[in-house]
């Protein structure tokens, strides 16, 4: 049984249509990393994922519930998905420690010493158990996105949702928040990755799909993707940023 | 000791006299300020000044004619301010501590101060007498500047010396409020100020030296003092109780209105009509709130809720015009609001307990101020208004906080609301308000205000002043907040959506503290406007501070003739006024810069 599964979902931002049908089903465990070129439509769908955007057709399921108006749902939905941001967006008011812990206090309505527990536990997985006191602006970029990394998975969500996680950090952070997302995956959390990060893809990823014009060109194994690509509009892109 | 001698001297040089430009400006400046303060010391000493004129009217600059023997209501209102003080102060302690020579440096810089008096203060003053000639006087003869100097010198030097000695020990910075505050209340039982007699032909005595004016308020104060310090300690016990915190929020909010409605109002009560009246639509009120939430789930109430909501709506606004007790009305716009909020809280038992308990505060709030606030006051002054003098002006400094900052909140976030109609009326409402002067908000307060409420509804001037005031800096406070609003990234709204906050939760934990905080630099300045300008009142024939200050005691003649004195009073008043935005400007810097912590 697939956790998530989209039939045909189009989108439109007035007259422009950002996504022209796109399906696609995703299994419990899975890494699926998505990339194409810029203003294809890839954040655009992993955002109709937890409803940060309205799909106007097609139908997502995830994890057995479709989304639609219902607020119900949505809130079901987000709880159960966690998204790790390109900017971070961690809240600038909050420390490290109170940002982790506020949804689960607010949201699972879990008590603070629990939270708290649970919260210095993801700071060790990722790495920074000794920033929880300070506040985001005084946290390097890496060790902010390892922050949200741990925000994100506060909520015990089934799924994780990365939109260029690592496109707006300096190459010597890169691999500090690359290492924390390969330990998530291996620990069998299903992912959606948006990366340009081809080596991260090769070594984690159980599927790789390009997106262009909004639509999706090639579905593939990693292998299959940069060794042997289906689709000429895969070896353009291959050629233009490998 | 020398070294440090040295050292400051050789700072002032560098700061000072650098060079041959910055020596003239030195020289020029400190010789202006001198004969400034020269002019200044010369005008508090002459005798020409009768700074009786001040001391004597206390009563009337704090709270005009109010009757003496309901002083006790004053001093309740009062004590409860400080007690809630007490116990915010010691709820929220920080743990900032500095060492004892901080406090050291303080006393050795008012040390200065007076010594500063006493070397620069002026031996001679002349002023102009009332036949044309100039008289001179002495007002600061050598023996008694010598007699200040010395012990004045000898101690500042002792604190000069105790501050720069290493001494560990150190003080939390709460702690020392209480402290400083201490030492006016040890004052008034110290120092004694006449008061003035008069004899048979209606002359002045010279003051009596053992008739102290403080002695009327040194008991209330040193009682309050100890309440202060007591609700203090209260708080420091109870910091850990994170729901108590909560509580001293709301009540804060609703401090000035219990104030207005029960101490200054001295409501007259038929307590046939509350056992008729109050008590039986209380409870009425209260079971269809209770019936609302243990019923909504079930699948029935459920599918006619909505036709439940319109009933309530429909009900509300006829309530306003049918003849139903005022606290029918009001209930029932409280239910309409309540009704709607129900269905998205009521999803838990944890929420359902909290909406029963929020029902059950409202509607007693409500009965409670309705039935103070609408009463007519026991009260009887001479004159027109109940209240004058500091009070006005501080319960208008209060309310237009207080007030006007959740209204202004509202207004913004309705301002930037999606709903339509939401929108449209919150930014009507700011336009309205912001586009007329506050002069012609007050005289459409005293003059037209009463048509446009319901018929039978009559408040007093200054309750009419008070909504109007609350508007006119809410409007502002709404702009002001609303500029902060504008300044928090998209991508916070989207991470607090990510982690599945509701749109309240959204709003309150992560977009409101941030755009806060961001304006409170403009907030205060919007406050400290908002207390001067209380000063206007007095255009309606309200006695505010100033006014006090300005006109009524200029026109005094009975019992004691101040004719004249005005100048003395409007230093006066212009130094309290000074005091107190000095003190609220020092405060939101000390929050700036304790909240800036995690800006980036
Ligand atoms: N809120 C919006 N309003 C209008 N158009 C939008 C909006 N968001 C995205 N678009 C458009 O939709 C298209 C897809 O955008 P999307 O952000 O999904 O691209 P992307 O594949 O993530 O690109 P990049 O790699 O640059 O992030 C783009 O052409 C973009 O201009
Ligand atoms: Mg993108």
């Amino acid at each position: 049984m697939s956790i998530i599964q989209a039939k045909g979902v189009k989108k439109w931002f007035g007259d422009f249509q950002a996504l022209k049908g796109i399906s696609m089903e995703i299994a419990e465990g899975e890494v699926l990393v998505i990339c194409g070129p810029s203003g294809s439509g890839k954040s655009t769908f992993i955002r109709c994922i937890n409803r940060l955007e309205q799909h106007q057709e097609g139908e997502i399921v995830v994890d057995g519930t479709e989304l639609t108006n219902d607020l119900k749902n949505i809130e079901t939905i987000r709880a159960e998905v966690g998204m790790v941001f390109q900017s971070f967006n961690l809240f600038p008011h909050l420390t490290v420690m109170q940002n982790i812990t506020l949804a689960p206090i607010w949201v699972r309505k879990k008590s603070r010493s629990d939270s708290e527990e649970k919260a210095m536990e993801l700071l060790n997985r990722v790495g920074i158990p000794e920033q929880a006191d300070k506040f985001p602006g005084q946290l390097s970029g890496g060790q902010q996105q390892r922050v949200a990394i741990a925000r994100a998975l506060a909520m015990d969500p089934k799924i994780m949702l990365f939109d260029e996680p690592t496109s707006a950090l300096d190459p010597e952070m890169i691999k500090e928040v690359l290492d924390a997302m390969k330990e998530l995956a291996k620990s069998g959390m299903t992912m959606i990755v948006v990366t340009h990060e081809m080596g991260f893809a090769k070594e984690v990823a159980d599927r790789v799909m390009l997106f262009d014009e909004g639509m999706m060109v090639e579905e593939n194994t990693p292998v299959e993707f940069f060794d042997n690509p289906k689709n000429d509009r895969t070896k353009l892109f291959l050629s233009q940023i490998l | 000791m020398v070294d440090v001698i040295k050292k400051k001297a050789k700072e002032v040089q560098e700061s000072l006299f650098s060079s041959v430009g910055s020596s003239v400006l030195t020289i020029g400046t400190s010789y202006l300020v001198l004969n400034f303060f020269r002019g200044m010391f010369g005008f508090v000493m002459s005798s020409d000044k009768d700074w009786l004129a001040v001391l004597n009217n206390m009563q009337l600059y704090m709270v005009q004619a109010y009757p003496e023997s309901d002083f006790i209501r004053v001093w309740i209102s009062v004590g409860l301010t400080f007690v809630f003080s007490g116990v915010s102060i010691g709820l929220w302690r920080s743990d900032d501590r500095s060492n004892i020579s901080v406090m050291f440096d303080r006393f050795y810089k008012l040390g200065l101060g007076v010594l500063f008096f006493t070397i620069v203060a002026p031996t001679f003053t002349s002023y102009m007498g009332n036949d044309g000639y100039v008289i001179t006087e002495e007002v600061f003869s050598r023996s008694s500047r010598i007699g200040m100097l010395i012990p004045v010198l000898l101690i500042t030097v002792g604190f000069f010396l105790l501050k720069n000695r290493k001494i560990n020990f150190s003080f939390n910075n709460s702690d020392a409020v209480f402290l400083y505050l201490s030492i006016p209340i040890a004052l008034i039982w110290i120092i004694e100020l006449p008061t003035i007699q008069l004899d048979q032909n209606k002359d002045r005595i010279i003051p009596d030296p053992l008739m102290p004016i403080a002695n009327t308020t040194k008991v209330p104060w040193t009682v309050i003092f100890v309440l202060f310090l007591l609700s203090y300690f209260i708080g420091i016990y109870f910091k850990e109780v994170k729901r108590l915190k909560n509580i001293m929020s709301i009540s804060w909010f609703l401090l000035p209105l219990l104030i207005f409605s029960w101490i200054f109002k001295k409501p007259q009560i038929e307590m046939a009509e509350v056992l008729t009246g109050d008590i039986p639509i209380f409870l009425i009120f209260f079971a269809v709130g209770l019936g609302t939430v243990l019923l909504i789930n079930n699948p029935i109430v459920k599918k006619y809720y909505s036709i439940y909501i319109g009933v309530v709506i429909v009900a509300t606004i006829a309530g306003v015009f049918i003849s139903i007790p005022m606290l029918a009305k009001a209930c029932l716009l409280l239910l309409g609001l309540f009704v709607t909020v129900v269905p998205a809280v009521s999803t838990s038992q944890q929420g359902k307990k909290s909406l029963i308990i929020i029902w059950a505060v409202a509607l007693v709030t409500l009965t409670f101020l309705l039935r103070g606030g609408a009463s007519e006051t026991g009260i009887v002054v001479p004159g027109s208004s109940i209240f004058g003098g500091f009070s006005l002006t501080w319960l208008l400094a209060i309310f237009g906080t207080y007030v006007s900052f959740p209204l202004g909140v509202l207004l913004a976030l309705g301002r930037n609301s999606k709903l339509p109609i939401v929108r449209i009326i919150c930014t009507g409402i700011i336009e309205l308000v912001r586009s007329v002067p506050y002069i012609t908000w007050l005289f459409f307060a005293s003059v037209t205000l009463a048509v446009f409420l319901p018929a039978g509804v009559e408040f007093n001037l200054i309750v009419r002043v008070l909504m109007v005031t609350a508007f006119f800096s809410g409007a502002y406070f709404a702009e002001n907040i609303r500029g902060g609003l504008q300044s928090i990234p998209k991508g916070q709204y989207e991470a607090a959506d990510a982690i599945g906050m509701s749109p309240f939760q959204k709003i309150g934990l992560i977009v409101l503290p941030q755009a806060l905080r961001a304006v409170i630099p403009t907030l205060v300045s919007s406050a400290i406007t908002a207390f001067k300008d209380s000063s206007l009142v007095t255009i309606i024939g309200l006695f505010d501070f100033l006014t006090i200050g300005k006109t009524v005691i200029d026109n005094q003649s009975v019992p004691v003739n101040f004719v004249g004195h005005q100048r003395e009073n409007l230093i006066f008043v212009a130094v309290v006024y000074w005091i107190f935005t000095f003190t609220l400007s020092r405060r939101s810097m000390k929050i700036e810069k304790r909240l800036g912590l995690g800006e980036r």
